[in-house]
């Protein structure tokens, strides 16, 4: 059994997965800099919203009214229900409503501050069944989806899986990161040589339906690696980057791949990125697009999958968007390349405490 | 005679990152912060930012910058120096 | 059917334990220095993954409700001046990662659940479908002070932790997935107490058997 990616969309500060597509091929960039803790203040940082949402959480969040967009190109289907699981991904769920909270004191923001209250509000929003399993794993949320979903495909339990991935910005988060000193003033270049590094963060939400008949993109391959070497940095060897990249080269034999990397824009953990997919798959070209829109947190792996489906349909690849050479890898491409001269590609995030999730996707 | 911004620099290491087990003046003047004797990480690292930036009003901006300033309490204190106004240094 | 055999088990069960009195516990059970940052949730996990310690070729199932109140708390409180340390530690699944970097024991899957109803069964059943010869589940909650009294945080402490194998050998327990029928799902607290007191049942279709 191959699992089949049926369905796929997503939302980022662009729009859905053509618009961000389109606007990555014209090298426009969404981040914007603005105050980190949003109408308190403070340095002015690289964010993407979508649709000019105010950064800090409104009670009901500004951002349902995008999740229920993006659910309305979900496939019909019993979801949630006896042999279709559903699989709610995100770092953050609902986290900047309780930071709304210990600002305002205002109570109704309670309703939306944990995860189980912001599941089973979309569940009554979506008509979602009880088969319903919450996974929060910072920035390899999404890959966590799309593992369990196939896993249940492959056991038999399940004809077709829903993973429906959210991540938005809010102070919470973006103060988070600008105390960790990396989401500062300047935009974020991934895979540059610069002397300092930098990333953007964005809103982000997506979803895909996997298959266990049927046509669609097939996922070949998918790999996890957890480092624990430390909470914030990786081994310096890249032992971490190998151990989960290496597993899918079996799966890549024979393959024209393409890249999208992780690539925030941070300058230790790119250069290991770029220098082991180089030294594993030295013919792939390396993109990355949080340039552009941000890293999108939990989301960033449906987000990206969704963007990377929508370029191969359009039959060409955005290249890695606000980068300017040189670069810390000989196969990152900073311009975009014809679909068709690949035929799968690789797609890889990471998160904190030394994660890694990849999964390796052909077009067909 | 001892330093006065250095040995508030060790009160304040000490304190924000919790070395119950510490005193200030243990701590070397010269020798690194991070990734030495004390087992510090970049995390401790970032905290410390936060608590001296805090402290004497200044900016630090980057992890990279972060790095630099926290080469040893003798270099935090002289990265310190060059930023900072004398009448907000502790006399 | 899928079959698991539990090879072991431990619960912390400690009641209105303070943190500092938990660190003061437990401290000995990880390498020295590396407690500094730990939270309550992060020691009781670390003290429960003793008896199923996890290796590098292993997967981890790691569930809680509420995760990291007490560093959610103090991280919101830290605002305007946001505090780096606590930011990372109030993140899920900070308590396991806390435990897993102190003793530098990578793994090769985590997969870190929340939610509230039917998440202890949840957890089995994904650990279930985990390949490898070795799946450890844990999970628990820590106590929580203002946000649990906005009804934000869990109002109990407590911790678990299982070790699952394809081999009966040295079974101490049995786990059956897909085996039929549909009892009420178990929720983390239920599931934690099911382990405490070695008491069979069954949970959604699975089946918990103690031998």
């Amino acid at each position: 059994m191959t699992p089949r990616i049926a369905a796929c969309s997503c939302r980022t500060a662009f729009g859905d997965a053509e618009a961000t597509g389109a606007a990555l091929l014209a090298g426009r960039r969404a981040l914007a800099l603005a105050p980190v803790l949003g109408a308190a203040g403070g340095d002015p940082v690289p964010l993407a919203r979508c649709g000019g949402r105010a950064l800090d959480e409104a009670a009901p969040p500004e951002w349902l009214p995008i999740l229920d967009g993006l659910a309305r190109e979900i496939p019909e289907g019993p979801w949630g229900e006896a042999g279709h699981p559903v699989f709610l991904t995100s770092s953050n769920f609902g986290v900047g409503s309780l930071h709304a909270y210990q600002q305002s004191r205002d109570t109704a923001h309670l309703r939306f501050g944990t995860p189980f209250l912001v599941a089973e509000l979309l569940r009554a929003r979506f008509g979602w069944g009880p088969d319903l399993t919450l996974l929060s794993h910072a920035c390899v949320s999404a890959h966590l989806g799309l593992l369990a979903a196939e896993r249940r495909l492959r056991a038999g339990t399940a004809e077709r899986a829903l993973i429906f991935s959210f991540d938005f910005i809010s102070p919470f988060v973006t103060a988070g990161f600008h105390a960790l000193k990396i989401l500062n003033g300047a935009f974020p270049e991934p895979y540059a040589e610069r002397p300092t590094g930098a990333i953007g963060l964005g809103d982000g939400a997506a979803f895909a339906v996997l298959a266990a008949t049927g046509g669609g993109p097939a996922i070949r391959a998918q790999a996890l690696y957890n480092e624990m070497h430390h909470f914030t940095a990786n081994r310096p060897d890249g032992a971490g980057f190998d151990g989960c990249l290496a597993p899918l080269r079996p799966a890549a034999a024979g393959r024209r791949l393409w890249i999208k990397g992780h690539g925030t824009g941070t300058l230790e953990a790119g250069r290991l990125e770029a220098q082991t997919l180089a030294r594993l798959f030295p013919d792939a070209p390396l993109v990355s697009w949080k340039g552009s829109l941000g890293h999108t947190l939990g989301s960033c792996g449906l987000v990206e999958l969704a963007v990377a489906l929508a370029a191969v349909r359009s039959g060409r690849i955005p290249g890695t968007v606000a980068t300017q050479p040189p670069c810390c890898g000989p196969t990152v491409a900073l311009d975009s390349f014809p679909a068709a001269s690949c035929d799968a590609f690789v797609l890889a995030s990471n998160a904190f405490g030394g994660a890694h999730a990849a999964v390796l996707v052909s077009h067909d | 005679m001892a330093d006065a911004l250095q040995l508030r620099l060790k009160q304040l290491i000490v304190s924000t990152l919790k070395l119950d087990d510490v005193k200030p003046g243990d701590l070397p003047d010269d020798e690194p912060l991070i990734g030495a004797g004390l087992n510090l990480d970049s995390i401790d690292a970032l905290e410390l930012v936060v608590a001296i930036e805090k402290e004497f009003g200044l900016k630090i901006t980057s992890s990279e910058e972060s790095r630099v300033a926290l080469a040893s309490v003798a270099k935090l204190a002289e990265f310190i120096r060059a930023r900072v106004p004398a009448e907000r240094l502790p006399t | 059917m899928i079959e698991r055999f539990i090879t072991a088990a431990a619960a912390e069960d400690p009641g209105a334990e303070t943190p500092a009195a938990t660190r003061e516990r437990l401290q000995a059970a990880f390498p020295r220095g590396t407690t500094r940052r730990m939270t309550q949730l992060g020691l009781l996990i670390g003290s429960v993954l003793q008896a199923t310690a996890p290796g590098e070729c292993d997967a981890v199932i790691y569930a809680s409700t509420y995760a990291e109140n007490q560093a959610l708390e103090e991280y919101l409180a830290s605002f305007p001046t946001a505090s780096p340390t606590l930011f990372q530690t109030s993140i899920h699944p900070s308590a396991v990662q806390q435990v897993l970097i102190a003793r530098q024991q990578p793994v090769r899957e985590l997969f870190p659940l929340t939610g509230k109803p039917g998440l202890g069964s949840r957890a089995l059943a994904l650990a279930a479908l985990c390949p490898g010869e070795r799946v450890v589940v844990c999970g628990g909650e820590e106590r929580g002070t203002w946000l649990r009294e906005a009804g934000s945080a869990s109002e109990e402490t407590f911790a678990f932790a299982l070790g699952l194998s394809p081999a009966p050998e040295g079974a101490i327990g049995r786990l059956r997935c897909g085996s039929g029928g549909a009892a009420a799902a178990w929720d983390l607290r239920e599931l934690w107490r099911r382990v405490r007191d070695r008491e069979s049942g069954r949970g959604l279709d699975l089946e918990l058997e103690w031998l």
